[in-house]
């Protein structure tokens, strides 16, 4: 309780602190401090936009909290006060640096550390490099521990992802118990399932403390005890004060007058009474208990013989919740008391905490489909559908047979994955508005649902593409800007490109030919043919025409092409694959086989051998269903990453990569890249970083050792060990089940509740057919006395009983 | 949906057909006429009225072998006489905002079922409530400009079941003596004959069939009306201006349409007559049993004959006056109602009684019945145990019981839904009929019912397009319904089934079943009725949905199919048993059905839990991100874009998502907390071991 008091009253303070603990530093005043060797965190900037402003509310806030361990928060205002090596340069404004005296200990994306929470767990993390040892596998965990053995205890934090409040929460204490304990930090999921957790798919964070000062050999290991309650500076103080207080506490008082830390941090107490003559077994129960509920309960054992102890004896037990009074009763077995305060009381308070996150979760007007959500809040904006004509049963086929193409878009209005595409398309329609030939119409669903069914459109949102005296040819790629822009401009080339020549052929090859394509893809497929009349020709076209949009295909059938396989391994007919001007061409031979089969094959000789995986290609790679050998590449181009590209393609030639995908991503096209490293590895290593993921046999994933060089050799030497199981892996892929994201709600448990009959089964053997005849007979049959009379009871008909 | 197969396979059987009927039937169709001449069809349609021309319409469009025989002249006869007043109450509403054909639909209660969309009702009559003359115009037009196939003046006396070749069929034979042998006899003959109850003097009341329909006729006249229907309403509506007084009398209240929802009840075009009645001008209702009752006239007694003589003559002009009583006060023993005296009418005992004012006309306005008589015994279904029994009992798949081969359509059929839906009326059983033809192609060509193969990730949006616009549903509540088989990570749509025969699912419609279960998707009316206009007659909030009162959707998920007992214990009231799961979607004041919040979510959420998965959409980025770190990406990006079909989305769409907190910002996975700095605290409480570690690491 006190603490609770005492954090409001600071909090009061500080919000009552106008004055900014942040200082700004001119030239001379950068100087001295570079000489006083302090530490500082420093953020060099010249001018203020809204990240930048954001940014510096919360290096203020950051400002007031690292005082208190001795860091200074520092800006310097680049325009005012130009310093070498800071001002300069295109890391301006995005870095901030933290300084030891003048030198540079590290730096950081302002990115990383976005808000206060993360500049104080960053910079403490730092700060504190040396005595926080950071971990990834069990084994490096093991050799703390044994380190650590008759020595000193250890705290284990598992953050998973850095920056985060519990990730702050985790460096305060470890700078403020730093000299007690040994402090390990670790986010890989292989710790995790070594310290016992059943469920990886959490992304709790989680914190353990692992007494092995008092290990009595060096053998054994060390008891651990993982902390139940959130992460947080004042549950873990909490906790670390009861891991200090003594397992069992012996009093002779009564339970009421017994004062034990654990009531002051608001933990349950349990007492044990003890006779004199069992004293010893009561001691060791006592022990045992205290064991397993430690870290929850406090243990006191209180010794019937003094007189100050007035409890009947029908009681052998007692237990204190906080702020409650004692409870007494009767014990019947260890396990029993386990039992209780494991299954009972302290699961009463976590349910409490349950339900409100539930409800929390659950609000269930809330919208939470990243979708349906995105669109519900552009809902007051009107569509502008200008530059997109749409179409009517009455327009319809008059205007899809009018131009070369003519798109089509068949949607519904309620549809939230329609009108998130819709936007995409108008903005093609935008990009395209003027071309000629081309022509970007819509059909709306919900009105013209005779349209949508004469077009067998099952599937929503649909992209048709129509041409005169054809029929239509389904969008089959993104549905993004980008893809269906792309789409159609290659669609309104021919499919294929007739070569004539051999000339032909090499200025169609190296992109010059349809060089207006050549942003659009830069790779070109040459079908060749030793004659029009080969029987492959027309699949070939067939074939063509299904990929028309999606490639570019060049057809030679010719006596010339011979001279284009001339010296290589196949014969004709063959397919020649350019991936742009300058580099060598792959040839394949061509099978003959349906349009179909050729369609794949043209797809899979166009897929690249060592690719940038993006979010528009990934489908295309991860179909081949081969391991992934992925780098990660960071935003600026440096030096190492291309070396690192090259290092790859290396074994990539010489085919000792053909078992894997070896593929990259980079950081600066890709941002998701970054997600997708914290979710292998639970943290971002320095760039550019290597990882196999994917593998058949399930979900780990490895990371190349950062510390050796990114070469060829070693890379091959990684993989052998990986693939003999001589590399410990660095995450896990978890095999989340996808099922439903909020509870149900049923309708049929409230139908039960407010209204018990109404959805009950009948009895059987009621007779349904008929009954309301029977009944309504029943209801009229006159008295013999009575005499028909007006219904003059307004009740009359509404008493009626409808079926 | 692939429309070719089953065409294709539609041209093969009717080809085998034509090859087989090909020598066997080809000296009957030409030469009909002759005496004692045989003819024969694959399907004869009974009636060429709205339930027999549809059929005729789906049997034309399967190229099945038929014929619809009909005794009158042209087609939809009844309608050259009822309703009597020649105003008809379904509704033709031809603005409806829409230029959806579909949803059209749910507003034209006239037209029927056609793929040419210029065959509609509207193309006869602009107006709501059309003149009964343009029904029998519309189906004359409806049968020309279809070529269906019809032959009028075939009055059939009898029908009898026969043996073909082990399969009971039956024989026809009209008036001429012309027989027709029908595999499979689809009688859509209506409700035509006159329902009469019989009571004593039943003989002296005119029937609503044969009376004038002038209202001068009726001047300054009292009227007993038997019946409290739309017949009656509509003939006291009629006279209300010259009438001097219009009582109305049966068993039951009034049922007022909009109360009930079932638009057989009293309609309110018709209801001027609760108007006098409540403002009390002169007209009334009445309760009470028809069975008891006796329609007199008085016996005149000596002194009232010498007092009324000269008056009489004037006033009545020769008419004597009717009177009625009950069956108990009449004579016990000769039951000689021609000796009425006053002890004889209730007015005597009882001094005020309601009806006791003599009337000029006692008018029956008591419905129609089937007419069984036609059938032989043989191949009579049995009356139906609902609706008083004027309407043949049949299966739940439309077929005569204990008659098989026999299907009932149209007016006829309505035993099944009567008093509860639309399955007696234009709009209502041209869905019935269209689903009755389904299960003909299914059990006599082996074609399964059409279904929509879709992927799992499109059956919300399926879902929500059936329910904004299907009018099957729609009109035919609780009776018709759309079955969702679920296959994994597909699953099968069929539209339009009829509920009750839920049970015999796999049988009627071709259609196996796995062991995942399915959904049913039905429209149906609240079961609570309060008030209907009173206050909190309608629900807004989703989760309360179920207390809905308003036509809504509601949807089933089964694990396994519902048996026969299952669906006889059904809760009352419900068009289905208990299901696994339910789902209401809340009532919607415009019947749409399709905002985010209060519909789509709450649909979504019910299907993730009747499919256990996440049916959440991603956009590309965020599959992207799940396709590399889970084994198992969410059904959305596996159906979509790992199909390379992802939805990209823009910069403004992903700010949104990301300021919703839904989509993962890549710097910060989990948008920070809002706590601040608790390091003082740390200061302070951890006092005592406050770090001494120095900087120079």
């Amino acid at each position: 309780m006190c603490i609770v008091y005492l954090i409001a009253f600071l909090f009061s303070l500080t919000s009552e602190q106008c004055s900014s603990k942040l200082m700004e530093d001119s030239s001379q005043s950068f100087m001295e401090r570079m000489h006083t060797g302090k530490t500082s965190f420093i953020y060099f900037g010249n001018h203020v936009n809204p990240t930048i402003k954001l940014f510096m509310e919360q290096l203020e806030m950051s400002a007031d909290a690292l005082q208190d361990y001795g860091i200074s928060v520092v800006k310097v205002n680049c325009s005012k006060d130009a310093i070498a090596n800071y001002c300069t340069g295109e890391k301006l404004m995005t870095k901030a640096y933290l300084f030891r005296g003048s030198e540079v200990l590290r730096s950081f994306d302002i990115d990383t550390v976005f808000d206060v929470n993360a500049i104080v767990s960053h910079v403490l993390f730092s700060v504190l490099f040396n005595e926080v040892r950071y971990v990834h596998t069990p084994a490096e965990l093991l050799r703390v521990e044994s380190a650590a053995k008759q020595n000193s205890d250890i705290v284990v934090g598992h953050i998973p992802v850095l920056g985060l409040p519990e990730h702050r929460a985790l460096m305060e204490a470890a700078f403020v118990y730093g000299t007690k304990y040994q402090f390990v930090q670790t986010s890989g999921t292989l710790v995790l399932k070594h310290m016992g957790v059943v469920d990886l798919s959490s992304s709790q964070a989680r914190l353990w403390f692992l007494h092995c000062k008092g290990v009595s050999r060096r053998s054994d290991p060390c008891p651990s005890t993982p902390m139940r309650k959130p992460l947080n500076t004042i549950n873990i103080h909490t906790f670390l004060q009861l891991m200090e207080a003594p397992l069992v506490t012996e009093s002779v008082l009564d339970p009421s007058e017994v004062d034990v830390v654990h009531l002051h941090l608001g933990v349950p107490v349990l007492y044990l009474f003890s006779q004199p003559q069992t004293q010893h077994l009561d001691r060791a129960t006592a022990q045992t208990l205290g064991l397993q509920l430690r870290g929850e309960v406090g243990l006191v054992l209180i010794h019937r013989d003094s007189p100050n102890v007035k409890t009947s004896l029908k009681y052998n037990a007692a237990y204190r919740l906080p702020q409650e009074d004692v409870k007494y009763f009767t014990l019947n077995s260890a396990e029993g008391v386990v039992k209780l305060f494991k299954e009972e009381l302290l699961q009463e308070q976590k349910l409490e905490n349950e339900e409100e996150d539930e409800e929390h979760w659950s609000d269930l007007d809330i919208l939470d489909d990243e979708v349906s959500e995105s669109v519900y809040r552009d809902r007051d904006l009107m569509l502008d559908l200008e530059s997109v004509i749409e179409l009517t049963s009455d327009t319809f086929q008059i205007t899809v047979t009018q131009d070369d193409i003519t798109v089509v878009l068949f949607y519904f209005k309620w549809d939230a994955v329609c009108m998130a595409f819709i936007q995409s398309y108008i903005e093609v329609a935008d990009a395209l508005e003027g071309m000629n030939g081309v022509k970007l119409a819509a059909v709306n669903c919900g009105e013209w649902t005779d349209i949508c069914s004469d077009q067998n459109v099952t599937s929503f949102p649909t992209v048709l593409i129509y041409r005169p005296m054809a029929a239509a040819q389904l969008y089959r790629g993104m549905l993004g800007t980008k893809s269906l822009h792309r789409f159609i401009l290659l669609s309104l080339g021919s499919s294929p490109y007739i070569l004539s020549s051999s000339a032909e052929v090499m200025s169609f090859m190296e992109g010059d030919l349809y060089s207006k394509h050549m942003y659009l893809t830069p790779v070109r497929v040459l079908g060749l043919f030793s004659s029009t009349h080969d029987m492959g020709v027309t699949s070939f076209e067939e074939a063509a025409r299904l990929l028309r949009g999606e490639s570019i295909l060049g057809l030679f059938a010719h006596k010339e092409a011979e001279q284009w396989v001339e010296g290589l391994s196949v014969n004709l007919p063959a397919l020649l694959v350019s991936r742009g001007p300058g580099v060598p061409y792959e040839v394949y031979s061509l099978p003959s086989s349906s349009p179909t089969d050729l369609v794949s094959l043209i797809k899979q000789v166009e897929l690249d051998r060592f690719p940038e995986l993006t979010v528009e290609n990934l489908p295309w790679y991860l179909e081949l269903g081969k391991p992934l050998l992925l780098l990660f590449i960071g935003k600026e181009d440096s030096t190492e990453s291309t070396k690192a590209l090259a290092e790859i393609k290396q074994p990539l030639s010489s085919g000792q990569l053909d078992s894997f995908l070896p593929c990259w991503i980079h950081l600066g096209r890709t941002p998701v890249g970054r997600s997708i490293l914290e979710k292998y590895l639970g943290f971002v290593p320095p760039l550019p970083v290597l990882v196999m993921s994917q593998l058949k046999t399930g979900e780990e994933v490895f990371l190349f050792p950062p510390e050796r060089p990114l070469m060829a050799k070693n890379i091959l030497q990684w993989i052998h060990d990986v693939e003999n199981g001589q590399e410990q892996p660095a995450g896990l892929i978890p095999d989340g089940k996808w099922g439903p994201p909020v509870p149900f709600f049923d309708f049929l448990a409230i139908m039960d509740q407010e209204a018990p009959t109404y959805a009950v089964q009948r009895a059987p053997k009621m007779k349904t057919g008929g009954r309301e005849d029977h009944r309504e007979n029943k209801h009229v049959t006159p008295n013999q006395k009575q005499t028909p009379h007006p219904s003059s009871n307004p009740q009359a008909p509404r008493q009626h009983s409808e079926l | 949906m692939s429309v070719i197969q089953p065409l294709f396979r539609l041209l093969c059987v009717l080809s085998l057909v034509l090859a087989g009927s090909g020598s066997g039937s080809g000296s009957g169709s030409g030469s009909g006429s002759g005496r004692n001449a045989s003819v024969s069809h694959e399907y004869c349609v009974l009636g060429a009225g709205p339930a027999g021309l549809q059929m005729g319409y789906f049997l034309s469009r399967s190229q099945r072998d038929y014929i619809i025989l009909e005794r009158n002249a042209g087609p939809g006869s009844f309608f050259q006489i009822y309703p009597r007043h020649r105003k008809l109450i379904s509704i033709n509403k031809i603005y409806t905002g829409r230029r959806n054909k579909e949803f059209n639909l749910r507003h034209d209660w006239n037209s029927l079922l056609s793929d040419r969309p210029s065959l509609l009702f509207q193309r006869i009559s602009r107006e709501l409530y059309p003149n009964a003359d343009d029904f029998p115009r519309y189906l004359s037009t409806f049968v020309k400009e279809l070529g269906l196939k019809v032959k009028y003046g075939a009055d059939i006396g009898t029908i009898k079941a026969s043996d073909f070749n082990g399969n009971q069929g039956y024989i026809l034979t009209d008036q001429n003596g012309v027989s027709y042998q029908c595999s499979v006899l689809l009688v859509s003959t209506g409700l035509w004959v006159p329902q009469q109850v019989d009571f004593l003097g039943s003989d002296l009341v005119e029937g609503y069939e044969s009376i004038p329909t002038d209202p001068e006729e009726f001047k300054d006249q009292a009227v007993l009306i038997l019946g409290k229907g739309n017949s009656a309403f509509e003939t006291a509506q009629s006279i209300l201006g010259r009438a001097s007084r219009i009582h109305l009398y049966s068993p039951s209240p009034v049922r007022l349409a909009w109360q009930t929802h079932y638009v057989g009840d009293l309609r309110a075009i018709n209801n001027e007559l609760l108007d006098t009645y409540q403002l009390k001008s002169l007209d009334g209702l009445v309760e009470g049993r028809l069975e008891d009752i006796a329609i007199v006239r008085r016996e005149k007694d000596g002194l009232r004959r010498r007092m009324a003589k000269k008056r009489s003559q004037k006033s009545t002009e020769g008419k004597e006056q009717l009177y009625l009583t009950l069956t108990e006060l009449l004579d016990q023993n000769g039951n000689n109602i021609s000796k009425i005296t006053g002890q004889n009418l209730p007015g005597f005992h009882t001094d005020n009684f309601s009806l006791r004012q003599p009337y000029d006309r006692v008018i029956r306005c008591l419905g129609f019945r089937f007419n069984f008589s036609i059938f032989d015994g043989s191949a009579r279904p049995p009356q139906s145990s609902g609706a008083r029994g004027r309407l043949p009992g049949i299966t739940a798949w439309y077929e005569g019981r204990g008659t098989p081969n026999m299907f009932v359509l149209g007016t006829a059929a309505h035993s099944r839904d009567y008093r509860m839906s639309a399955g007696g009326f234009v709009h209502g059983f041209r869905y019935t009929v269209r689903a009755v033809h389904k299960i003909l192609e299914q059990r006599y060509h082996n074609i399964a019912w059409p279904a929509t193969k879709l992927p799992i990730s499109q059956l919300q949006s399926w879902i929500l397009r059936r329910v904004n616009e299907a009018s099957g549903p729609y009109q035919m509540f609780g009776v018709l319904g759309d079955i969702i088989l679920l296959r994994g990570s597909y699953c099968e749509y069929l539209e339009e089934f009829p509920l009750q025969a839920l049970p015999q699912l796999s049988a009627l419609s071709g259609r196996p079943l796995t062991d995942q279960g399915l959904l049913v998707l039905v429209m149906q009316y609240g079961l609570n009725r309060t008030d209907t206009l009173g206050p909190g007659r309608a629900e807004s909030e989703w989760t309360k949905a179920w207390r809905s009162n308003f036509l809504h959707p509601v949807l089933y998920y089964y694990n396994t199919l519902p048996t026969e007992k299952d669906m006889r214990q059904r809760p009352v009231g419900w068009p289905l048993p208990r299901p696994e799961a339910l789902h209401h979607m809340v009532e919607d004041f415009l019947t749409e059905w399709d905002q985010p919040i209060s519909h789509s979510q709450p649909l979504r959420r019910f299907l993730e839990h009747c499919l256990q998965t996440d049916l959440r959409a991603f956009y590309a980025e965020s599959c992207f991100l799940l396709s590399l770190t889970s084994r198992t990406p969410p059904l959305f990006c596996r159906q979509g874009y790992l199909r390379k079909q992802g939805i990209v989305g823009n910069s403004h769409l992903w700010q949104h998502a990301r300021e919703a907190g839904l989509m993962a910002d890549h710097q910060r996975d989990i948008t920070p907390g809002d706590d601040t700095s608790v390091s003082e605290y740390l200061k302070h409480a951890g006092a005592a071991v406050v770090s001494t570690m120095n900087f120079d690491l």
